[in-house]
C-alpha cells in the first residue's frame, strides 16, 4: 500500500480550473489550499431531499441478482472460515473479475482488503492474486516479487507467468517478456503463450512475425473472450504494419462476438481517430461516458466535430481527473497526458504527465503519446526515452517513427542524437 | 483454468487499470478551533450500502427513505471509525444528515460536532473508515486547527496521524509577514527598478531644459517623501481592495502594466514629462503595482483569522524594504550629482537600460513569450 501514499503538495498542484493555473506559476502554500478548496468544497452543497422516494443512488447490483447472490454466498462462506485461503482466493478472484467487467476500482479495493488477511500466504494463487492487485496500482516490483514466490510454490502455475509477461511488456523488457513465454510454452498453454510471444514479437520489431502468432494462435483459440482479445490485438498489429483495411476487419470481427470489452472499444475508436473517423467514434461510444477511458476517445471525436456535448464532456474528463489527484491517484497519467494535450492544448502539461508516465510505463501507446506531446511542446529532451525504446525495440509502426523523428528534429538542443 | 480470466487479466495490464468510476474515498473536513470542534464527513452511499446494507428493498436503487430509516445506523459504524483527540478524546456527535453529489454519485453527509478535554496542544485523529471491507479506500482530509490549516490522505498504513496545534502568536506571524513583505520588494526587481527610476533624478532640477544638482540634501529628502509615500499610499490601497477580494484584475494585465510603469517612469528620465509630478506617477502605477503585491500575499495564503493582520504585516515589510533602499540610495546619488558620469551614465545610461528591460518585460507579458526570463 505505501506507494499510494504521497506528498498532499504533490497531490494538490496544479487544480484544474484555469484562472488559477494563470495566477499560480508556482505550486505553493496557496496552490495546496484552493487544491483542497476544491477537491472538498467545489460540490459543497449538501442537501436534504424533499422527499423520501427520492432515489440517490443507482447501486451496480440488485440484491436479489446472480452477481449479489453469488458474492453474498462467497462472503458468508469466508465468514464460515475466515482463515481458509481458497475460500479467500474464490471471494478476491470474483472481485477483480467484477472490477474487470465493470471497470470499476472499489471492487478492486473489496479484493485487496480480502487479500491482506493473508499476509503470510503460501498459497500460490493468492500471491498471484495479490500481484495482480499490485500492478494494478503500477507497483511492478512488488507484484513481480507476489507472481515469483507463486511460482516459487508451484512452478506450474501458468497465470503467474502470463503476468510476468505482461509486467515485462510494460516495461519494455522484451527479454524478460520472452522467458515468460517460454515458461507458459513449457506448460503447454499454448492459447497464453501464443498471445504472450505475438505481442513480444510485435513490440520488438517484429510486426510480421507477431501478426503471424498472433493469427495461429486466433485459429487455436476456442472461446469467444480469448477470441476477442486477440482479434483486437490482432487489429492494433494490423494497424502498425499499415494494413488498415485488415486491423478494421479484426476490429469488426471482435466487435461482432457482442461482448462488452472496454479496452476493444478504446482500440477501436483510437484507430478510427487515427482514420479521420469521429463520428463512428461517436456512435460507437455513446452509451460509455462513464468509463474514462472512453469518455475520453468520446470527447476527443465529439470536439473535433465540434458537437455540443463536448464541453460538457470535457469538464467530466477534468472533474474525474482532479478527483483521482486528490486521492494521490497516478495511474492515469497516460490518459490525463492525452486529455491535456488533445482537449486542452496544454502541451507542457501533457509533456510532464507523459513523461513520468514513460518512467512506469512503456508500451507503444505510452511512448507515442510523449513523442507527441514533446512535439507539441518543442521538448525534444523529455521525449529520449521514447527514441530510446524506438532505437533498442525496433518498433517498426510508420507513425510512431515519424513521431521519434520528429520529436528529435523539433529543436536541436538537448539531444546528442 | 480459467483462460477466459486470464487473458482479460492480461489486456488489463497492457492497458492498466480500467477509469470508469472511481475507488472509494471519504471527504472530511474538521475545523478545531480551540476544544470545540465542528466538522463535515461525507461518504459515498455506495460505500455505506456496501458496508450496511441500505437497499432495504433489494430494488438495486437507494432512496432518501432507506437512508434516513438508517441514520442512526450509519452514523454509528462511521464515528465508531474515527477518533479524534486534543487532551484526550472528543467524541463526536452528529448534528445533521444530509446529500451531496460527488465525481462518483451520491454521498451521505455528516455533519457533527465535538468538545475536547483541553483547548491547545496536538491534535491527533484516528481513521478506520471502510479500511477492513476496501484496501484501496482514502479518507482525504482537511483540519483546522485554531486557523491553520492541514490536509492528508488517509490510508490504510497511515491511520493515525498527529497534527501540530502549537499556536503561531500573532506577534510571530505579523513578523513573518513583514519578512516577506521585505523579502519580495528585495527580490522583485520590477518595483525596484520603477522605485529606482523615480528617485534617480531626485537630487537634481530641471533648469532651462537641462539638470541641474539641488543645493541642500533637504530638497531631495522632500522630494522622495512625495514620491515615496504616494507610491506606498496607492499600492496599500490596492493590494488591501485585492486581498481582502474586493477587486481582482487578470495577473497578465497587472504584469504588463507593472512593466508598462518601468518603461514609462525610466523614459521620463531621458525625456522629462511630469517632472515635479513625479509623485502622481508614482501614485497612479502604484495601484497597479498594489494588485502585484496582492498576487504574492495571496499564494502565500492568508490565514482567514488573521486577514487584517497579515496584510499590515506584509505592507510594513514592503515600506521597510523601500526604506532601506531609499535610505542606501539617496547618499550616494546625492554625492554624485554634480557629475557628469551621474547625469549621463546614470540617469540617461542607466534610464535606457532600464526602460530596454522593462519592454522586454513588456514584450514578455503581454504575448506570453519567454525571452529573458527563465
Amino acid at each position: 500500500m505505501a506507494n499510494t501514499k504521497i506528498g498532499v503538495e504533490e497531490m494538490y498542484c496544479n487544480p484544474q480550473p484555469l484562472l488559477w493555473r494563470n495566477l499560480l506559476p508556482q505550486c505553493g502554500g496557496f496552490c495546496v489550499l484552493m487544491g483542497l478548496l476544491l477537491a472538498l468544497n467545489v460540490q459543497a452543497a449538501p442537501r436534504t431531499p424533499a422527499s423520501d422516494t427520492e432515489v440517490l443512488e443507482k447501486l451496480p447490483t440488485r440484491a436479489g441478482d446472480n452477481t449479489a447472490r453469488e458474492l453474498s454466498s462467497l462472503r458468508a462462506a469466508l465468514v464460515q472460515a475466515p482463515t481458509d485461503e481458497a475460500k479467500a482466493t474464490e471471494l478476491a478472484t470474483r472481485y477483480f473479475d467484477l472490477a474487470m467487467a465493470r471497470g470499476d476500482p472499489r471492487y478492486i479495493g473489496y479484493a485487496d482488503a480480502v487479500v491482506q488477511r493473508f499476509p503470510a500466504t503460501r498459497s500460490a494463487p493468492l500471491l498471484t492474486l495479490r500481484g495482480m492487485l499490485r500492478q494494478y496500482r503500477h507497483d511492478f516490483a512488488g507484484a513481480l516479487g507476489d507472481f515469483d514466490a507463486a511460482l516459487k510454490q508451484n512452478p506450474s502455475h501458468a497465470d503467474a507467468y502470463a503476468w510476468r509477461g505482461a509486467i515485462f511488456l510494460v516495461k519494455a523488457d522484451y527479454a524478460a517478456a520472452q522467458q515468460a513465454c517460454d515458461g507458459l510454452q513449457r506448460l503447454e498453454r499454448d492459447v497464453l503463450a501464443g498471445g504472450c510471444l505475438g505481442l513480444t514479437q510485435a513490440y520488438g520489431g517484429q510486426l510480421d512475425a507477431g501478426y503471424q502468432t498472433l493469427q495461429k494462435t486466433l485459429d487455436q483459440a476456442g472461446f469467444p473472450d480469448n477470441q476477442l482479445w486477440l482479434l483486437t490485438r490482432l487489429g492494433e498489429v494490423a494497424a502498425w504494419r499499415g494494413q488498415p483495411a485488415q486491423a478494421e476487419a479484426h476490429y469488426r470481427a471482435a466487435l461482432a462476438l457482442g461482448r462488452d470489452d472496454v479496452y476493444l472499444l478504446a482500440a477501436w475508436a483510437d484507430f478510427l481517430l487515427d482514420a479521420g473517423q469521429p463520428a463512428e467514434v461517436v456512435k460507437w461510444l455513446q452509451p460509455w461516458e462513464s468509463a474514462d477511458g472512453l469518455l475520453l476517445r468520446l470527447a476527443e471525436a465529439e470536439t473535433a466535430l465540434k458537437l455540443p456535448d463536448a464541453a460538457r464532456h470535457r469538464q467530466m474528463l477534468a472533474d474525474r481527473f482532479a478527483a483521482a489527484r486528490a486521492r494521490g491517484d497516478t495511474t492515469h497519467r497516460a490518459e490525463e497526458a492525452r486529455f491535456e494535450l488533445r482537449l486542452r492544448q496544454d502541451a507542457k502539461t501533457a509533456v510532464r504527465l507523459a513523461a513520468e508516465n514513460y518512467a512506469v510505463q512503456r508500451e507503444p501507446r505510452d511512448a507515442r503519446i510523449l513523442l507527441e506531446a514533446a512535439i507539441a511542446a518543442q521538448d525534444n529532451a523529455s521525449a529520449q526515452p521514447a527514441r530510446d525504446w524506438l532505437r533498442s525495440s525496433g518498433f517498426e509502426d510508420a507513425r510512431t517513427r515519424r513521431l521519434g523523428q520528429a520529436s528529435g528534429d523539433s529543436a536541436k538542443t538537448g539531444s546528442t542524437r | 483454468m480459467r483462460w477466459r480470466q486470464l487473458l482479460v487479466c492480461f489486456w488489463l495490464v497492457l492497458c492498466g487499470p480500467v477509469l470508469a468510476h472511481k475507488a472509494s474515498d471519504s471527504y472530511l473536513v474538521i475545523d478545531v478551533q480551540g476544544a470545540q470542534v465542528s466538522g463535515q464527513w461525507d461518504i459515498a452511499l455506495r460505500d455505506i450500502d456496501f458496508a450496511l446494507g441500505l437497499d432495504t428493498d433489494g430494488n438495486g436503487e437507494i432512496t432518501w427513505g432507506e437512508l434516513r430509516a438508517r441514520h442512526d445506523a450509519v452514523a454509528a459504524w462511521a464515528f465508531n471509525a474515527l477518533t479524534l483527540e486534543r487532551g484526550g478524546a472528543c467524541p463526536l456527535q452528529v448534528t445533521q444528515h444530509q446529500v451531496d453529489e460527488h465525481t462518483d454519485g451520491t454521498y451521505a453527509v455528516l455533519k457533527f460536532i465535538a468538545t475536547c478535554p483541553t483547548s491547545t496542544g496536538d491534535v491527533a485523529l484516528d481513521y478506520r473508515l471502510l479500511f477492513d471491507l476496501d484496501g484501496l479506500h482514502r479518507g482525504l482530509l482537511r483540519l483546522d486547527i485554531d486557523g491553520l490549516t492541514h490536509s492528508s490522505v488517509i490510508a490504510p498504513d497511515s491511520r493515525r496521524q498527529t497534527f501540530s496545534g502549537e499556536r503561531v502568536s500573532r506577534w510571530t506571524q505579523l513578523q513573518q509577514f513583514m519578512e516577506q513583505g521585505v523579502w519580495h520588494i528585495w527580490i522583485g526587481f520590477d518595483h525596484i527598478l520603477f522605485l529606482l527610476s523615480l528617485l534617480l533624478p531626485v537630487v537634481l532640477v530641471r533648469v532651462n531644459g537641462g539638470w541641474r544638482g539641488v543645493d541642500r540634501m533637504g530638497e531631495s529628502v522632500r522630494e522622495v517623501l512625495w514620491v515615496v509615500t504616494s507610491f506606498t499610499v496607492a499600492h496599500s490601497i490596492t493590494l488591501s481592495l485585492a486581498a481582502l477580494g474586493f477587486i481582482s484584475l487578470p495577473s497578465w494585465l497587472v504584469e504588463s502594466a507593472i512593466a508598462l510603469s518601468v518603461v514609462v517612469a525610466a523614459f521620463n528620465n531621458i525625456v522629462p514629462m511630469f517632472n515635479r509630478l513625479r509623485w502622481l506617477v508614482a501614485f497612479g502605477f502604484g495601484l497597479i503595482h498594489g494588485f502585484g503585491f496582492a498576487s504574492v500575499l495571496a499564494e502565500l495564503g492568508l490565514p482567514q483569522d488573521a486577514l487584517v493582520l497579515s496584510l499590515v504585516g506584509f505592507n510594513l515589510g514592503v515600506e521597510a524594504g523601500q526604506l532601506a533602499i531609499v535610505v542606501a540610495l539617496l547618499p550616494v546619488i546625492y554625492w554624485l550629482r554634480n557629475t557628469a558620469f551621474y547625469r549621463r551614465g546614470v540617469l540617461v545610461g542607466g534610464s535606457l537600460l532600464i526602460m530596454l528591460l522593462a519592454s522586454v518585460w513588456l514584450a514578455e507579458r503581454l504575448f506570453d513569450l519567454k525571452l529573458i526570463t527563465t
